[in-house]
């Protein structure tokens, strides 16, 4: 249990977990639209300040790596199919496939692109209590007609708060099947859906529990939430990421 | 006066299981109940009643005079439970933030709920490791703040559903400990729970259930004979004459 994944609340005093909810999260919204369109000097840029707030905030690298993992994987098959589906100047060739400059550059800078969004997305997630991202969806809701923004900002911290919960028990499950010779099975589709019926029965159940023990203590959507204050501290912070963002389109 | 009062409670699961059959029971302010029996007895069906997490399907449930079911925040408020599987009722994301919940839920205001919390967490022992996160926190200790968590909403009965469950021995201690001085400070305490021994020398009342029913109903020194009979203790494991832990 005590290896936790880092996609959840890890409780600190950087700037960040400080920094008022709405910030970080318009600050997450500039930064993902910006990288979009980011070429390779951008995203150095973008790289070093997140390798900066990495440190900062004081998360192990080991953990992210472990986390991430499977992104890994994904962004590589995205890498390859770039490679291989990108028209231009062949680098070198085999048979009828060609890998060429083109297609290396645009892997490369997709999966940066990506890789730097989902690292902003594990700060913000790690420094942000799922009870304060309740609150701030509320207000940022809130003045819009027709739209219950209590109750979906109920539900959007109810899905944070149980992320944790779900990777957890995907690990949780796996360790289990595979103590029972799942590996010797070779037909990855019989793994899979063995273990994705596992892991819903057991989540559910999980939830099952918590939403008894939530109730038992009088949850509702009507409650104190966190206050939301934001001083001089958050506002220079939202100056610095636009100036980011801003020389991120300029160079 | 009583402070839980049960008349011809009984509820059948949607599956059509008969979970409970027609129990009455009163409990007095300040009493301290063990309830006893076999897995699949009845018992935890028997303490979601008692706030509303499941509804008679005949019968009333009554806490200070009124029934669960005119007002489930009152009776929840007044009833705190402590559920057998600590790690799926801790909500909050660090130690402080699971205890605040609680009160959070019942809309007291910032400076009530950070008194009510430090309270709770210097009661059971935890205010220094306030902003921990509950994951890595040991079993006793997790169980520990699962009471704080309902003491922060300041109940005046205390439900334990297996409190003892998955500890070592120590850890069965603080807890112990802890509930005793619970009851020590005036609230009544309820515990269901497999670990017999190790709270019915403490205990004013035991209620043995089988299958829905309550099946002998009295105090603990009486009932000796009948846990042998029903199968809860093992003839030759019992230690109840032996003395008292320290
Ligand atoms: N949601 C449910 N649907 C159908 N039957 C249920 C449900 N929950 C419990 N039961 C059944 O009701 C009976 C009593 O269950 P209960 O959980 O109250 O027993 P228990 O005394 O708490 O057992 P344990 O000591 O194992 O915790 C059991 O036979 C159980 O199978
Ligand atoms: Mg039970």
């Amino acid at each position: 249990m005590t290896e936790l994944t880092i996609l959840g609340y890890c409780s600190g005093d950087s700037v960040l977990h400080k920094t008022d909810v709405r910030f970080k999260i318009a600050c997450l919204i500039m930064i993902s639209i910006t990288t979009i369109s980011a070429n390779f000097w951008a995203l150095s840029m973008l790289t070093l300040v997140l390798a900066v707030t990495f440190m900062h905030v004081g998360l192990s690298l080991t953990s992210a790596f472990k986390t991430l993992r499977y992104v890994f994987v994904l962004l590589m098959f995205i890498f390859i199919a770039r490679i291989l589906s990108s028209p231009g100047t062949p680098v070198f060739a085999f048979s009828k496939i060609s890998v060429t400059r083109e297609g290396i550059y645009d892997g490369v800078s997709i999966c940066w692109r990506l890789l730097d969004v989902i690292v902003v997305g594990i700060l913000f997630v790690s420094t942000t209590r799922s009870l304060e991202i309740k609150s701030a969806v509320a207000w940022l809701l809130h003045p819009i007609p027709f739209i219950p923004a209590k109750r979906v900002a109920t539900m959007m911290s109810l899905v944070m708060r149980f992320m944790p919960v779900i990777l957890d028990q995907a690990r949780e499950t796996a360790d289990a099947q595979r103590a029972r010779g799942v590996e010797n099975r070779k037909n990855p589709i019989y793994r899979m859906s063995k273990l994705g019926i596992g892991l819903m029965r057991r989540t559910f159940e999980r939830a099952d529990k918590l939403a008894y023990a939530m109730e038992a203590r009088c949850y509702s959507e009507e409650r104190t939430d966190p206050a939301l204050d934001s001083d001089s501290n958050d506002w220079i912070m939202l100056v610095f990421v636009m100036a980011l963002c801003i020389a991120m389109t300029v160079v | 006066m009583d402070i839980i009062e049960i008349v011809n409670l009984s509820h059948r699961f949607s599956n059509g299981t008969l979970g409970l059959n027609k129990i009455n029971l009163s409990i007095r302010k300040g009493t301290f109940v063990v309830i006893g029996g076999l897995n699949g007895s009845g018992k935890t069906t028997l303490l979601k009643h008692l706030n509303g997490l499941l509804l008679p399907h005949t019968g009333i449930v009554k806490i200070n005079g009124v029934p669960v079911s005119k007002n489930l925040l009152r009776a929840r408020q007044i009833v705190g439970m402590v559920f057998q599987d600590a790690d799926s009722q801790i909500v909050g994301e660090t130690v402080y933030d699971d205890v605040a919940f609680g009160p959070e839920n019942l809309l007291l205001n910032r400076a009530e709920i950070e008194k009510r919390v430090s309270e709770a967490l210097t009661c059971v022992g935890l205010i220094d490791i306030a902003e921990q996160r509950p994951h890595v926190l040991s079993g006793g200790e997790k169980r520990r703040l699962t009471i704080a968590g309902i003491l922060a909403m300041e109940p005046q009965v205390l439900v334990f559903d297996e409190p003892f469950s998955n500890l070592d021995y120590p850890g069965r201690q603080q807890v112990l400990e802890q509930i005793l001085s619970l009851h020590a400070s005036g609230h009544t305490i309820l515990i269901a729970t497999h670990d017999l021994e190790d709270v019915m020398t403490y205990a004013d009342r035991l209620i043995l259930m089988k299958d829905g029913v309550v099946v002998k109903d009295g105090s603990p020194d009486k009932l000796i004979d009948d846990l042998i009979v029903l199968g809860i203790l093992e003839p030759r494991g019992f230690r109840f004459e032996m003395e008292m832990p320290s």
